[in-house]
């Protein structure tokens, strides 16, 4: 995933998405969007809520499917998939980080790490362990690796969240609201884990709606009322403080 | 995904509320836990009852007047009792392929000795009925054929009847009293419990002579014999025989146009055969009930879980679990709840069935300790089973769900 290649990797033309209630009313929440991510970059979807910037999320993220328009995703085209062909997507070339972390209680650290392994996946256990101790040591948790989740702080545990989505070695990942349940420091420390993972060349997507943390990425999508609003890279990115000062 | 890592989910699972897993297995713990218990005393009673016929000796039949089967008793005899002469005896006498023939007539009434009164079955008979029905000496001596021919009012009792009427003291020599006649008592025989629901050592035994004398009675009771080599061979030579002297025409071979019946010791192993396939079938029943009271709360509590961990299934989805995996991963878990009940309910079983030997041991000797292997099989399937068709629409539910919802319930 070299980060000079302009290749788009994700794609979409005339995206379009409604709701349908049981009485058959249309509530359309995403309007022709049109958009292209290039491998690399790093993207935060800012917006009010009920613009619609969880739903471009979940379908960029192959939790959901268009109405009507195509998602062109790595040269394929994505938008008529099947539950099942979207799932083998999610987990092999996505990550995801929520807000509220949603991880296995009472379960160790390097479990719910492991966790996405489990599916789609044939590697022996020894080869799984490794994966995960891998994406716990990038995440600055080594020690922490045999602890119950439960026993872990938010940021640490938002710190596991990041490790589970890294363990598959995506090529996105998607990270929604990520700061929102924890304090301005455990914040910081995942915005600078997310910048981390995008010099190495992984493909951020950040949805949030605070604008000090879509600072962080290189480029801001504003959408308001089901369309893209702005579409801005020439701000001030902040850097946020080097792992390295975590451990 | 790889089967040892569901079972594993699902054993994390059932883990996290293990006294509520415990609650859930209750009906399967119980359903499988009667049906090893039950069949276990049923085989163990099986034991004892073919222990009994056996002890009848392998080549023993018994022939009764009429046909409809065996009777209790001169006294209650239907019509067709009287269809066996003592000419009919002397025919068959004659046959090779039967042997040791013990023609019986009963005496209607009490024994009496003093002030002690007993009511047993006094049976006239031969020498024979002692040998063809394996019955053995514990003091004095059996009825001869001298007794027999000299018409000797002499008495074999057995232990029960000597209980009865000696208590405490010696019975040999005494004299009784059976019909107002006065007989000696010779010997006394050996235990030997219940043979068919009746007690074996509750008789008394006389000479056949001196029963025809004191009775009057022109036909036989019933009598028993043993094949010589077949008892196929033993059965068509006597019905011929018969037939033949009382002009019975059958050649369908009706035992219905018979004016007697005839068994044989094997044809009474298939009857408690069949009398133990019904018990197994009922008792089964019983338990299917059990069962599927169990999976429904299998299902309940499955139902639960779902809700419960809505959340969990939506992020398993978003990290890549396809519906299949879901679907195993509750299936699985549904299936660990009805097994390990199973495997509980079945140890328990076991080790009450082992409890009740021991106990029944002490009434009845030969009641030993037995388990149906087949039958702990068939539960353990059948948990297994219910497990699966109970789980299966808790687990279509939880595969069902929609990873965005999912992820949003609270």
């Amino acid at each position: 995933m070299p980060k000079s290649s302009k290749k788009p990797l994700m794609e979409t033309k005339d995206l379009k998405k409604s709701y349908f209630s049981s009485a058959g009313l249309e509530t359309e929440v995403l309007f022709d969007v049109d958009l292209v991510i290039e491998a690399g970059e790093f993207v935060s979807i800012m917006g009010p809520s009920g613009s619609g910037k969880s739903t471009l999320m979940h379908i960029l993220g192959f939790l959901d499917v268009p109405t009507t328009g195509n998602y062109i995703f790595d040269g394929q085209d994505v938008s008529g998939f099947s539950d099942d062909e979207l799932a083998e997507i999610r987990g092999t070339r996505v990550g995801f980080v929520f807000q509220s972390f949603n991880l296995l209680p009472r379960t160790t650290v390097l479990q719910n790490v492991m966790l996405p392994l489990m599916y789609n996946n044939n590697d022996s256990a020894a080869e799984r362990i490794a994966k995960a101790n891998d994406a716990i040591d990038q995440v600055g948790l080594t020690d922490r690796a045999k602890f119950l989740t439960n026993q872990l702080s938010g940021g640490q545990q938002q710190r596991v969240a990041i490790a589970r989505a890294l363990v598959t070695k995506p090529d996105i990942i998607f990270a929604d609201e990520p700061t929102g349940n924890l304090d301005s420091k455990s914040g910081v420390q995942v915005m600078s884990i997310l910048q981390g993972l995008n010099e190495k060349g992984h493909t951020i997507i950040l949805v949030t709606h605070e604008k000090q943390t879509a600072m962080h990425s290189e480029r801001i999508l504003h959408i308001l009322d089901g369309r893209i609003d702005s579409d801005k890279s020439d701000f001030k990115k902040i850097h946020a403080k080097d792992i390295s000062s975590l451990k | 995904m790889r089967i040892e890592d569901s079972v594993k989910t699902a054993y994390r699972g059932m883990r996290a509320n293990i006294f509520r897993a415990f609650l859930t297995m209750l009906g399967i713990i119980i359903g499988v836990g009667s049906v090893v218990l039950m069949t276990g005393v049923g085989e163990s009673m099986e034991g004892v009852i073919l222990g009994q016929i056996s002890s009848l000796g392998a080549k023993s039949m018994v022939m009764f007047p009429g046909n409809n089967g065996p009777e209790e008793g001169a006294a209650t005899a239907r019509p067709g009792y009287d269809s066996l002469k003592f000419s009919d005896i002397e025919a068959l006498s004659k046959l090779e392929s039967i042997s040791n023939i013990a023609p019986i007539v009963f005496i209607p009434g009490d024994a009496n000795y003093g002030r002690e009164s007993s009511s047993p079955t006094i049976l006239g008979t031969n020498e024979n009925f002692f040998s063809n029905q394996s019955i053995e000496l514990e003091e004095g001596r059996l009825i001869t054929r001298a007794d027999d021919e000299k018409v000797k009012f002499i008495a074999v009792l057995g232990p029960d009847i000597v209980e009865d009427l000696f208590p405490g003291s010696n019975a040999i020599g005494k004299r009784i009293k059976i019909a107002d006649r006065t007989f000696t008592v010779v010997g006394i025989t050996k235990p030997i419990g219940t043979q068919f629901f009746q007690n074996a050592d509750e008789r008394i035994f006389v000479p056949l002579s001196v029963a025809k004398s004191v009775t009057g009675q022109k036909y036989l009771s019933y009598m028993t014999f043993e094949a010589v080599d077949t008892f196929d061979s033993a059965f068509s030579d006597v019905k011929y025989v018969l037939r033949k002297r009382h002009g019975l025409v059958n050649p369908d071979d009706d035992p219905d146009k018979d004016d007697f019946t005839i068994r044989s010791s094997e044809q009474a192993q298939e009857i408690l055969g069949t009398v133990s396939l019904a018990l197994t079938v009922f008792i089964t029943f019983v338990a299917s009930i059990s069962l599927i009271v169990g999976g429904i709360g299998i299902m309940n509590i499955m139902l639960v879980a779902v809700t419960e961990r809505t959340r969990e299934i939506g992020l398993r989805k978003a990290l890549g679990a396809k519906s299949i995996h879901i679907l195993i991963q509750f299936l699985i878990e549904a299936i660990l709840l009805t097994f390990v009940g199973g495997v509980i309910g079945a140890s328990l079983g076991i080790f009450f069935s082992w409890i009740a030997a021991n106990i029944v041991h002490q009434f009845l000797a030969s009641y030993i300790f037995a388990i149906s292997p087949m039958a702990i099989l068939v539960a353990l399937l059948t948990a297994i089973l219910t497990g699966l068709i109970f789980g299966i629409n808790p687990a279509r539910r939880a595969a069902a769900l929609n990873p965005i919802e999912a992820l949003r319930y609270e």
